[in-house]
């Protein structure tokens, strides 16, 4: 689709936000949409274990998959909050790991991706303004600046303005224009972020976990599995106190009705953590929700709800 | 001659539960938890004399080694299972599924070290809460800013 490309795309926050939500609403997407989605292999990228989806195809694939995930990025033209967030999405483990399974995931081998960035990042390094041209435009910069200091009308005693003309008339000696100082333009749009069907072919899906299961995330990956299969949508819920946050559709168009705390049979926890967890649950209109994996695949699903009784 | 007075006293509030044939007859039960069964006949007054239960009654739980309670809250309303606990004790989830299969609605009550109840509802499945009441006033732009202003 020709408006994908990343390359020329350059959308505004508010169109974003928008036309983000009207393009991942699963209600709104269309019967052939979803089959491609289903279809669809996501490019993922990984931050040490992190999994990061950069290209907004991607995004609406796993969208319409019902996998939520999180944005993490910041928005070019407003930088500085964090009410509207933008791109890459942050997968769940659990999120990655069900796209694993499915086949529908993509990552380069670390190996691959280095060379290539790096090969990539000396290149647009040339082709930016070099190091010695930056070097003379910094110098003017200096120098402007002290003599804009030095004219404006503050009330600075005369030792000062001679220090100042004193530093001015040496800056061309002593100036240095540390390497670190150095602006340098990536272009993200070629940066490893596209992987075009023929970059697929030697892109490897990793399927094997990072390092070992423990047993904890084992249960959690046994209930998200299960949940995401009877139709709910799951996000993290480090707000609550819990595992995950279920909802009965779409997180934008409904409130989280559960809590959901990942539990083995066996485990036992103390009778005030458990007031702890169905006080709050209480305070927010949510059910807590005690789910634990059987021995047989299943999971049991316990409950947890003021009683009214005071 | 006061002091004996005030001794004896001071005996009779401990002495009253021990000496209370239900407190005896759960004793009886064996559970070997004295705790639990401390728990479990705080919980039995509070149902039966403050809340006014209907037929409340006790009895040893045989996979756990605990005393429970069943009563109905209204006469002729289902039954119920009570599961009481003093508040630092340990839970797992396996032995509340084992009360549950009892198949009678159940509530844990945990019993702490003043004697204060807190009564949690434990259903098995997804239960929906019950969604917030209305009636729903969205804010306009004034209210938010007046707020703001506030604020």
């Amino acid at each position: 689709m020709a408006t994908d490309d990343p390359g020329n795309r350059r959308p505004s926050p508010l169109s974003l936000s928008s036309s983000f939500r009207q393009g991942l609403m699963s209600d709104q997407i269309s019967e052939e949409q979803e089959a491609e989605s289903q279809s669809h292999v996501v490019a993922v990228s990984l931050v040490d274990s992190t999994p990061l989806l950069w290209r907004m195809q991607d995004l609406r694939a796993v969208r319409g998959q019902g996998l939520v995930g999180a944005l993490v990025g910041s928005l070019a033209r407003v930088p500085r909050q964090n009410g509207r967030m933008g791109r890459p999405l942050q997968l769940l483990q659990e999120e990655q790991r069900l796209l694993g399974e499915q086949g529908a995931i993509a990552m380069a081998t670390r190996k691959q991706v280095s060379e290539e960035r790096r090969s990539l990042v000396f290149e647009s390094f040339d082709s930016y303004r070099s190091y010695e041209e930056q070097t003379v435009l910094a110098l003017e910069d200096k120098k402007s600046s002290l003599l804009r200091a030095m004219t404006t009308p503050t009330p600075h005693t005369e030792s000062k303005h001679v220090a100042l003309r004193g530093h001015l008339e040496t800056l061309d000696h002593h100036f240095t224009f540390p390497r670190s100082g150095l602006a340098v333009q990536l272009s993200t749009a070629r940066a490893g972020l596209t992987y075009c069907p023929e970059d697929r072919v030697y892109l490897q899906a990793d399927r094997s976990p990072r390092g070992p299961v423990s047993p904890q995330s084992e249960a959690k990956y046994q209930v998200f599995r299960d949940l995401r299969g009877r139709g709910f949508y799951l996000t993290s819920a480090g707000k609550f106190g819990g595992d995950f946050l279920v909802y009965p559709g779409d997180p934008l168009r409904f409130h989280s009705h559960f809590i959901a705390i990942c539990l083995s049979l066996d485990e036992s926890m103390c009778l005030l953590d458990v007031l702890t967890v169905a006080r709050l649950g209480s305070n927010v209109k949510k059910t807590v929700l005690l789910c634990s994996a059987t021995p047989e695949g299943g999971v049991v699903y316990t409950s947890l709800q003021w009683s009214g009784m005071v | 001659m006061s002091e004996s007075g005030d001794e004896s006293e001071k005996k009779q509030p401990t002495n009253w539960i021990q000496q209370h044939p239900v407190y005896q007859g759960m004793k009886s039960l064996e559970v070997g938890d004295s705790a639990q069964i401390h728990a479990a006949f705080l919980v039995y007054m509070d149902l039966s004399e403050a809340r006014h239960w209907n037929e409340v009654s006790y009895m040893k739980s045989p996979e756990l080694e605990v005393v429970l309670l069943e009563g109905r809250e209204i006469e002729g309303g289902p039954v119920q299972t009570v599961l009481p606990l003093p508040v630092h004790q340990n839970v797992n989830h396996r032995s509340l599924r084992r009360v549950l299969d009892r198949g009678f609605p159940l509530l844990l009550c945990a019993v702490g070290s003043d004697s204060t109840l807190v009564y949690q509802r434990m259903t098995d499945g997804l239960v929906t809460p019950d969604p917030p009441v209305g009636p729903f006033q969205d804010v306009d732009r004034r209210h938010q800013r007046k707020r703001r202003q506030q604020d």
